[in-house]
């Protein structure tokens, strides 16, 4: 085959994919709840790196408080924790996951952000996050204020909320992008960065595990923040289910279940039920 | 959004991705190669421990993943004092694995050149290192370019995860884009075409060597 003519089949083929990707987006499609009833499973894809969110445990099994509430949202559909399978990716391979139909929902220290918003639904929270920074020891950083000089490295993931705390709350310090949150565990362990920020309970779970080595920094990045379950936008029922299910874990018939898996990942009760009715 | 309003947007962004994408895999290709080389010499001169040595070498990494020694090398060398940009890691690990590639291809032209030039140089009494610089090296390079321009199309792409360890290159930037548009199609579909258009003048070049030395 002459090379020119690789080169028009290549085309060809692109410009095949991209109309069928066309045709595929504008086709009538029904509710992803009824999909997933009559699948009778449930798919969910989640990160594997953010503990205590979603992680791998010594066995190799992926745990987590995330991937219990998603086996929670399977139970309610279906009386049945294990009717779900989980899609690892990578940070940014959440988005395609979704859009591209690949997974009904997904989990995994994922912050509910407004511009996020615009191309997946969140539910309301699931639970309340917020961003500290994890230091090595060595460093001898000791406040949000003392990380701001040019000799220290902070390793960061690769979404722009990072970037933008970054040059906000620490412009001088110099800026790694890593892909997983546990390449940026790694970078700190291994010395390449001073510090990582992180959702809160994710760096309060790696101090703990790192007693000698690491510290959480007092105080958060910005403001607390909403962790949700995303999906994919304008599936009224299927957002409007799931959004429900999170209502009733949080203040609802399913607290108690609720408040069994938040202790058992964070050690501590929930927020109260009601807030006018702290127990 | 139009691929042309995207282009024009982003431009920039795959501007940095392409400059660092060509640097590092001219200067790992660049480095594989004299790597090949020297392992080449120490298996042709170093007698059986020698060969032994550099067999031993090219099944460890011909038998596990590029992304291992990238890891490796950029996380745990710090640990024991050698703090390296990540980019000079990333080209290492790629020069050690792609090293062990090209000292095999090299090995297999080797056995192209006539028995009886390696008699003549003797008789002439070249030395062994000579033998090698004037007789087999300047052979064997040519009776590989094919094969090496294969070698370093495949290195090209394998830069692609050192996005892993925080190197801005093409891949980095479609997941940077990602993540800040929600566009991963766009991102991708544009990376795809740049990596295609890298590895076209990569193979246009080695085509072009070859035509020029086949002359000789």
């Amino acid at each position: 085959m002459k090379v020119s003519r690789v080169y028009t089949v290549l085309a060809a083929g692109v410009v095949g994919l991209l109309l069928a990707a066309s045709v595929a987006a504008g086709a009538e499609e029904k509710s992803r709840m009824d999909v997933v009833l009559e699948r009778g499973k449930l798919i969910v894809v989640t990160l594997t790196t953010v503990p205590p969110f979603a992680f791998n445990d010594d066995k190799g099994q992926l745990v987590g408080f995330d991937i219990d509430i998603a086996r929670l949202v399977a139970t309610a559909l279906f009386k049945d924790p294990n009717k779900v399978e989980f899609v690892s990716v990578s940070a940014e391979g959440r988005w395609p996951a979704i859009e591209s139909g690949r997974a009904d929902m997904g989990v995994g220290g994922t912050t509910t952000y407004p511009d996020r918003a615009i191309r997946v639904a969140f539910t309301r929270p699931f639970v309340d996050s917020g961003i500290s920074v994890l230091v090595s020891k060595k460093s001898g950083i000791k406040s949000l204020k003392d990380l701001d000089q040019d000799k220290f490295t902070v390793a960061n993931l690769n979404n722009p909320q990072m970037a933008d705390r970054a040059k906000r709350f620490f412009p001088r310090a110099k800026v790694l992008t890593f892909d997983t949150p546990s390449a940026q565990f790694l970078a700190v362990k291994s010395g390449r960065a001073n510090a990582l920020q992180i959702d809160t309970p994710a760096a309060e779970y790696w101090a703990a595990q790192n007693k000698d080595e690491m510290d959480v920094l007092p105080g958060l990045l910005g403001a607390s923040q909403n962790n949700g379950i995303f999906l994919r936008t304008g599936d009224f029922k299927w957002w409007l289910w799931l959004d429900t299910a999170v209502a009733e874990m949080r203040t609802g018939s399913w607290y108690p279940q609720y408040s069994e898996i938040y202790h058992k990942w964070f050690g501590k009760n929930p927020p109260p039920q009601k807030f006018y009715n702290p127990q | 959004m139009g691929f042309a309003r995207w282009a024009a947007i982003y431009g920039p962004t795959y501007a940095t991705g392409l400059a660092w994408t060509a640097a590092t895999a001219l200067a790992a290709a660049g480095g594989a190669i004299a790597w090949g080389c020297v392992l080449l010499l120490i298996r042709l001169s170093a007698g059986r421990w020698g060969a032994l040595g550099v067999d031993g070498y090219v099944q460890l990494f011909r038998n596990t993943p590029v992304l291992l020694p990238i890891y490796l090398i950029y996380f745990a060398f710090p640990m024991i004092g050698l703090p390296w940009p990540a980019v000079v890691c990333g080209a290492l690990a790629l020069i050690l694995q792609n090293g062990a590639y090209i000292s095999e291809i090299l090995r297999g032209s080797v056995n192209a050149i006539d028995r009886v030039q390696f008699d003549a140089a003797r008789s002439l009494g070249l030395a062994p290192w000579n033998t090698f610089r004037k007789i087999v090296l300047p052979q064997v390079l040519v009776y590989s370019i094919p094969a090496l321009g294969n070698q370093t199309v495949l290195l090209l792409k394998d830069t692609s995860l050192l996005s892993a360890i925080s190197i801005t290159e093409l891949t980095m930037q479609a997941k940077l884009l990602t993540e800040q548009t929600g566009a991963a199609y766009e991102a991708f579909i544009v990376v795809a075409l740049l990596y295609l258009l890298l590895v076209s003048g990569t193979e246009v070049v080695f085509r072009a060597s070859h035509r020029a030395v086949r002359w000789r």
